[in-house]
């Protein structure tokens, strides 16, 4: 306990440190907050990454996604070879006035075509304007940031890591070929 | 609020005798304010004893107590002044209201406030006032005191010695009074709680108060 | 003539310090308690921090509509604000920033008349608690009352300490007769002095009357506009002369280490505003004393330190003479 009175200057004591330290104040409109590359601001669309599985569409808890699309039949890449159908994107569209921002549908997307973007600053006067059509959903795809950077000890990702062991066994091919010639034209010397 | 009345009738009365000696048909401005403050705590004093609104009544006695400061003031006995404001103005119309308002005074007239003893009362009144005025009348006649004098009559300092070197006796008696009464106010306020109560209870109550 | 231009500059200038110095520090709480709670406080009004906050407010409160409730006895509601401000800035009057004739009037009596006047501005908010007409303000004013008649008492006490060490109940004379050892000698009456103003004032932790957690804003609950923004104007009057006394009475006002000749005031001024952050500080750093604290502060531990301030001051003052 101390001195009678000891807490009572010690309250102060906080007071007072705290006036000499800087405020947290989040200055927002006239700073822009940093949000860390995973805010959930708003979902950017890739679109020629879309297949039109319509997995996300079906995934959303509230449904507000709206997917259109069409069949088109693409002639054969080889002559002689077999027609392919494609699926053609007619509108893709994410109603934001019913959106939750659980991110399942970007988890989902099987050929990463949606991402999160931080941007969070598309408030409407008119709630109708909340339905982010195609090109607007481009549009944030411009926004979205790069990846963040592997944490310095972490695994390597699996597609470099398969990309490496090719490489290296490539090299190591080349090398034993080589080897082998090189004996051969010793082989050759000797005689 | 008696007191009040008869106290400026009867300063009204020692003027009126001064300015008699010194031209009373040319009055300086001083007493003619003297006069009209002396009236306005006259009428503030009857309306605080006759409005049937009590919380009224306790404010209008705000005005004539500052009314009495204010012709102490003029009469250049500016501590007396002070000290008037400072404890009649200041603590007992505060305890009075605090006591008003602690009662619920009802915001309008309240039908019960009048008593059947307001002739008497009145009689009272005007008896204390009659032997107020006499007595202050026949004490000075027509002395004159000077207030812009080279000896002011009411500063602090005049006040202090008069009333610790002439007047120490009943000044001194006069506190023993008050003691006696916070003696009996601590007496009445604790024999209750020590007879009946555990002291458990005791306790609490105290810390209540 | 240069006597009547004497007096009306006089009292421009107290008025003008009268409508200044309360926003001045008002301004100050906001930006105080703003950092000492790791805020920045207005920062728009105005431009630069947000030094026009007060201004904004005023303009905004003068655009509110004055509402009188129904119930209302209506002339007393109306009264108590202008009640509630005209004491402080009378008191202003006769307080001395500086030597010689740098006050507004001369007071014979001067720590008599600041005391008197000052507890007459606490009968605005006994007035605005009666005639509100609702049960919160009336608690806020009987509380009031309650915390005028416990905390009047030590504040007379100490300023009579002072009064008695140097001879005189005027406030100039009293600065007149300070002396650097005073501090030490009159410290406890100082602070007595000060935490019973700020009781008086009804200012954090002293906030009972008006604790807003209870009893909404106490006295002032049913005012709007202009008339509540009195109140507060003359709470931080009260600040204001609070702390100009705590500085006239205690602190020597216009003595200095250095500077003494001309720059008085600057001192007098100097040590207002320090005292002023203290108020805030306080205001910041402790929680509301419950009613019953209130109390046994005042008759318990304020009176008797008082009381014993008094013993001390007159002991030292036989021993000395």
């Amino acid at each position: 306990m101390g001195l009678p009175g000891s807490g009572l200057a010690k309250g102060l004591a906080v007071t007072l440190r705290t006036m000499t330290r800087r405020a947290h104040t989040a200055q927002y409109p006239d700073v822009q907050p940093e949000l860390p590359p995973r805010t959930r601001g708003v979902i950017g669309l890739f679109e020629e990454n879309c297949t039109v599985c319509m997995l996300c569409a079906r995934e959303c808890p509230d449904w507000c996604i709206y997917i259109d699309s069409h069949k088109e039949t693409v002639p054969p890449a080889a002559p002689g070879g077999r027609e392919r159908s494609r699926n053609v994107l007619d509108r893709f569209a994410i109603d934001f006035s019913l959106c939750m921002y659980c991110g399942i549908c970007i988890e989902v997307c099987p050929f990463d075509a949606l991402f999160w973007s931080p941007e969070f600053e598309y408030a409407e006067t008119d709630i109708q304007d909340l339905v982010h059509e195609r090109d607007k959903l481009r549009e944030w795809m411009w926004t979205v940031p790069e990846p963040p950077a592997l944490d310095p000890a972490a695994e390597e990702p699996k597609e470099v890591a398969a990309a490496r062991k090719t490489a290296e066994k490539l090299a190591a091919q080349a090398e034993q070929e080589k080897q082998e010639q090189q004996e051969q034209q010793e082989k050759e010397g000797d005689a | 609020m008696t007191g009040t009345g008869t106290g400026t009738v009867s300063a009204t009365a020692t003027l009126a005798a001064n300015a008699d000696a010194h031209g009373f048909l040319s009055p300086t401005g001083v007493e003619i304010v003297f006069l009209l403050v002396g009236l306005v705590t006259l009428g503030a004093a009857v309306v605080t004893v006759t409005t049937r609104q009590l919380v009224h009544a306790a404010l209008w006695l705000v005005v004539a107590l500052g009314g009495l400061a204010v012709e102490y003031l003029l009469l250049t006995a500016e501590f007396i002044a002070w000290v008037q404001v400072l404890i009649y103005v200041g603590s007992v119309v505060v305890l009075l209201l605090f006591g008003l308002m602690l009662t619920k005074a009802p915001i309008g007239r309240s039908p019960d406030a009048d008593s059947g003893n307001r002739w008497a009362a009145l009689g009272v009144a005007v008896a204390a006032a009659a032997a107020l005025v006499w007595v202050v009348a026949d004490a000075f006649r027509t002395t004159w005191i000077g207030l812009d004098g080279d000896a002011p009559q009411g500063t602090t300092k005049v006040s202090g010695e008069i009333l610790f070197r002439h007047w120490v006796l009943p000044f001194e008696a006069l506190s023993v009074l008050l003691l006696a009464a916070l003696v009996g106010a601590v007496v009445l306020s604790r024999k209750k709680s020590a007879a009946k109560q555990s002291p458990v209870k005791k306790s609490r109550e105290g810390a209540q108060r | 003539m240069s006597d009547t231009l004497d007096v009306v500059l006089r009292l421009l200038a107290v008025f003008v310090a009268f409508l200044v110095l309360p926003l001045v520090v008002g301004q100050t709480e906001h930006k105080v308690m703003a950092h000492m709670q790791g805020r920045l406080g207005p920062m728009y009004a105005g431009g630069f921090h947000g030094w026009a906050q007060l201004v904004a407010d005023g303009v905004k409160f003068a655009q509110k509509e004055d509402v009188v409730p129904a119930g209302a006895d209506r002339r007393i509601f109306q009264m108590a604000p202008a009640v509630a401000l005209l004491p402080y800035l009378l008191v202003l009057l006769a307080i001395p920033v500086g030597p010689g004739n740098a006050v507004g009037q001369t007071v014979d009596a001067g720590i008599f008349f600041v005391l008197a006047v000052m507890g007459v501005g606490v009968l605005g908010s006994l007035m605005a608690g009666w005639a509100s007409a609702n049960k919160f303000s009336l608690l806020g004013g009987i509380r009031t009352a309650g915390q005028l008649i416990a905390y009047e008492l030590p504040m007379l006490l100490a300023a009579a300490s002072v009064a008695m060490a140097a001879g005189t109940v005027s406030l100039p004379g009293i600065v007149d007769a300070f002396h650097w050892w005073w501090v030490p000698w009159q410290i406890v009456g100082a602070v007595v002095f000060f935490v019973a103003g700020l009781a008086e004032l009804q200012r954090p932790p002293f906030d009972m009357p008006v604790a807003d957690s209870e009893i909404i804003f106490g006295a002032y609950t049913e005012y709007t506009g202009l008339r509540f923004a009195l109140f507060l104007l003359s709470e931080y009057a009260g600040i204001v002369v609070l702390c100009g006394l705590t500085t006239v009475l205690f602190l020597g006002g216009w003595h200095g280490p250095f500077g003494a000749d001309g720059m008085g005031w600057l001192w007098t001024l100097l040590k207002t505003a320090v005292l002023a952050f203290v108020v805030i500080w306080l205001r910041v750093t402790y929680p509301r004393l419950r009613e019953d604290q209130l109390q046994k502060l005042a008759w318990t531990v304020l009176i008797p330190l008082a009381l014993a301030q008094i013993a001390l001051t007159g002991v030292v003052k036989v021993v000395t003479q």
